[in-house]
């Protein structure tokens, strides 16, 4: 294979790694503010505390920083029980958010809810911080094996990591999917985001609605929180702030309120980053990133799927 | 670190107090109190104990602390002047790492306040670089154990860090210059490095330490295919370590601190596992092995100064130190500890000579040290780095530094 061609498809494959990472932090977004109309900064750090959370829970398992790679059956159920862990704990955090400092402001028109968000991010954040001792860059064990394939032969190589990165974004988005469009839950959920007064005057309960909003949104972040903790074996109380910046793009960019359009978004900023590292250079991956966004906020303001509202939710 | 905290509130209501009294017209110096020694000075020690380079920091601080105490326990400088140790922390929680903006109103606060003699720090050149002006403005000596950025004390940048012309920033290790360059030599001499790709993390001090490391290298005949830098608060590398892949080079050279250093090591290791990699003393520090684990493992570090704990002539010091903290020093730990070493011999020659402390007298003597120490004779340049240029490379094998020989000089 040309050595061109192979750079390049290495670098999608690094890219749909990226994306799957934002679009599961950008769908947390885009829930929310498809219901209530606010852009959640907590979120960010949610995301940030997540990691930690992984990191405690195979810390209690017994893997700590120098853990052998397991395999086989061992990985399976250390996996599925740490995401399902990481998750119940990230959605329990954003509910937590949620009812003791947003619903209090239910209602008040203005920018009060969205400061809020922005102190409780935060607060977690040096929440964290003093929970660690202050640590910087705190190492993830490394669990999965250092399995490698090449494909069709060629020098371009899709880890086991890549491979159980996506499996598990991939498997969630189509739960999440299901939730949301076959459910009686999710189909309240959708009737709140078109109309919330109308939907309240049909029986929904709208508080708790928009709770599991939070819920789900936080539990997706914690989804990848603990992918981003095992994909780069590292975690610290900054990594919030560029995932998040970049995944909320990725949420304005699909349209801020539409789920498919978040992990659209996602997938899109996460291959523009990878590419604009190739081609035009590292230190230009965020101007390229942050310029798109402008150029798709100037000529589709609604982003590339929009808002339509029946699609909302 | 909540010592320190309740430390730094007291220090800066003594620094507004001090503020206060400066303004009045009584702070003037008193003529005839000249040849009376005070019974104790304060000795500033300012580093980088929050973020990424903490446990380096405190491995560094307790050589400070180590000097101090064995001086003390023999009635101070001369047997007259105790010291009093002022512990300040340039890193803050917001950068990750040191802060030159902290940095710069710890200086301050050290300037506000009298007794403080000389400093001892800081560790990274990027705050050197924030504190070496608000210093020269008051005369206050620094002696760092650590940074190496060689721009501080080049005399091209004289009126941008030390204003008031004398030399005030003086070190127990040599710079970049050396440090970069040398390392190049390693690489194309010993190594046999032909082609390298450049990274640095956007620091004063890695940018510095890229950009004469590949100065050299190309001087060398080593293919520099290329330099770019890495976003320290940035998680992901792969973007940049796949494009480097396809370059295939020889070797990586980084030039930077920890707080990306670690992320690109753990990344690289993924990348690229075999690929030697290579960086500076920010590579050199007690919890990159540790943290990288298995990611380390064949990294190549160097120091600015020679490596004297392993040496025979440094075990009795290793092991006081051991003793008294628990851990094992590192190089650093020893640099700072000789850095103290030049505060009490300056003050002694000062009291012996008759001559009033002040932070004028403890510059000027400083310059005129001449201090046989474990790593060797300590005397400076007319700029205060320190006339010996050693630069020691090392190489992470089974989770420790293994020294590896002092870095060809040409």
């Amino acid at each position: 294979m040309n050595p061109d061609v192979a750079v390049f498809l290495q670098q999608l494959i690094n890219g749909l790694s990226l994306g799957m990472m934002y679009a599961l932090l950008a769908l947390g977004f885009t829930m929310v503010y498809g219901i209530i109309e606010l852009i959640n900064f907590a979120h960010f750090n949610v995301f940030m505390a997540s990691t930690f959370f992984g990191l405690w829970f195979l810390a209690f398992l017994g893997y700590g920083r120098n853990a052998a790679p397991l395999s086989g059956i061992t990985l399976a159920v250390v996996f599925v029980g740490a995401f399902a862990v990481t998750m119940l704990s990230a959605g329990v955090l954003g509910a937590l958010i949620e009812r003791v400092c947003l619903k209090p402001l239910r209602g008040i028109s203005g920018t009060a809810p969205m400061i809020t968000t922005i102190g409780v991010s935060l607060i977690l954040q040096s929440l964290i911080l003093y929970a660690t001792n202050f640590a910087n860059n705190v190492p993830f064990p490394s669990l999965i094996p250092n399995e490698r394939w090449s494909v069709l032969g060629s020098t371009v190589e899709i880890t086991l990591k890549n491979v159980l990165l996506w499996t598990a974004a991939i498997v969630l988005m189509v739960i999440l999917d299901y939730f949301v469009r076959r459910t009686w839950l999710g189909k309240a959920m959708r009737a709140t985001a078109q109309d919330s007064e109308a939907a309240r005057m049909m029986g929904i309960r709208i508080d708790v609605i928009i709770l599991l909003t939070f819920f789900i949104g936080s539990a997706l972040a914690g989804a990848a929180a603990l992918i981003f903790g095992v994909y780069y074996g590292l975690t610290s109380y900054i990594v919030g702030y560029l995932a998040g910046l970049r995944a909320f793009t990725a949420a304005v960019l699909g349209g801020i309120g539409n789920i498919p359009g978040a992990v659209l978004g996602g997938l899109v900023i996460g291959f523009v980053e990878s590419l604009s590292g190739q081609f035009i250079g590292n230190s230009w991956s965020d101007v390229v990133i942050f310029s798109i966004l402008i150029l798709v906020l100037v000529f589709r303001p609604n982003g590339l799927v929009g808002m339509q509202r029946p699609q909302r939710a | 670190m909540r010592m320190f905290l309740g430390r730094r509130m007291a220090t800066s209501f003594i620094a507004g107090l001090a503020l206060v009294a400066s303004a009045a017209p009584a702070a003037a110096p008193i003529v005839s109190a000249q040849s009376e020694v005070p019974s104790s000075i304060v000795l500033g020690i300012n580093l980088s104990f929050t973020g990424a380079d903490a446990a380096d920091a405190a491995n560094i601080r307790d050589g400070a602390l180590m000097a101090i105490d064995e001086i003390n326990a023999q009635g101070g400088i001369a047997g007259q002047v105790m010291i009093q140790p002022l512990l300040k922390d340039d890193g803050t929680v917001a950068a990750g790492q040191y802060d030159p903006a902290q940095a710069a109103t710890n200086t301050k606060q050290f300037v506000a306040e009298d007794d403080v003699m000389a400093v001892v720090g800081p560790m990274m050149s990027g705050a050197g670089k924030a504190m070496a002006p608000i210093a020269s403005a008051a005369d206050l000596l620094l002696i760092t154990p650590s940074s190496t950025n060689p721009d501080i004390t080049d005399p091209t940048f004289a009126s941008q860090y030390r204003p008031n012309g004398k030399p005030i920033y003086f070190r127990t290790v040599t710079t970049d210059a050396y440090q970069g360059p040398y390392m190049a030599n390693y690489a194309a001499e010993t190594l046999g490095i032909k082609s390298v790709y450049i990274l640095d993390d956007t620091g004063a001090y890695g940018e510095g330490i890229a950009n004469s490391f590949e100065g050299q290298a190309k001087a060398k005949g080593v293919n520099v295919l290329g330099h770019d830098k890495l976003n320290p608060k940035e998680s992901d590398y792969t973007t940049i370590l796949t494009k480097i892949k396809a370059m295939n080079p020889d070797a990586l050279y980084y030039g930077g601190v920890q707080q990306a250093g670690l992320k690109l090591a753990k990344q690289a290791n993924d990348v690229m596992p075999n690929l030697p990699k290579m960086g500076g003393d920010g590579m050199y520090g007690v919890a990159f092995p540790q943290d990288a684990g298995p990611a380390a493992e064949n990294w190549f570090a160097t120091i600015a100064a020679p490596d004297t704990i392993d040496e025979p002539v440094a075990q009795d010091w290793v092991a006081r130190y051991q003793a008294k903290f628990g851990a094992s020093p590192q190089d650093y730990a020893l640099t700072m500890y000789d850095a103290v070493m030049v505060v009490n011999d300056t003050v002694s020659r000062l009291i012996s000579d008759g001559m009033p402390i002040t932070r004028e007298n403890v510059r000027d003597y400083a310059q005129q040290t001449n201090l046989p120490t474990l790593q060797g004779v300590i005397s400076f340049d007319a700029n205060g780095d320190l006339k010996d240029k050693i630069i020691s490379v090392f190489q992470v094998k089974d989770g420790k530094y293994q020294y590896k020989g002092s870095a060809p000089q040409t």
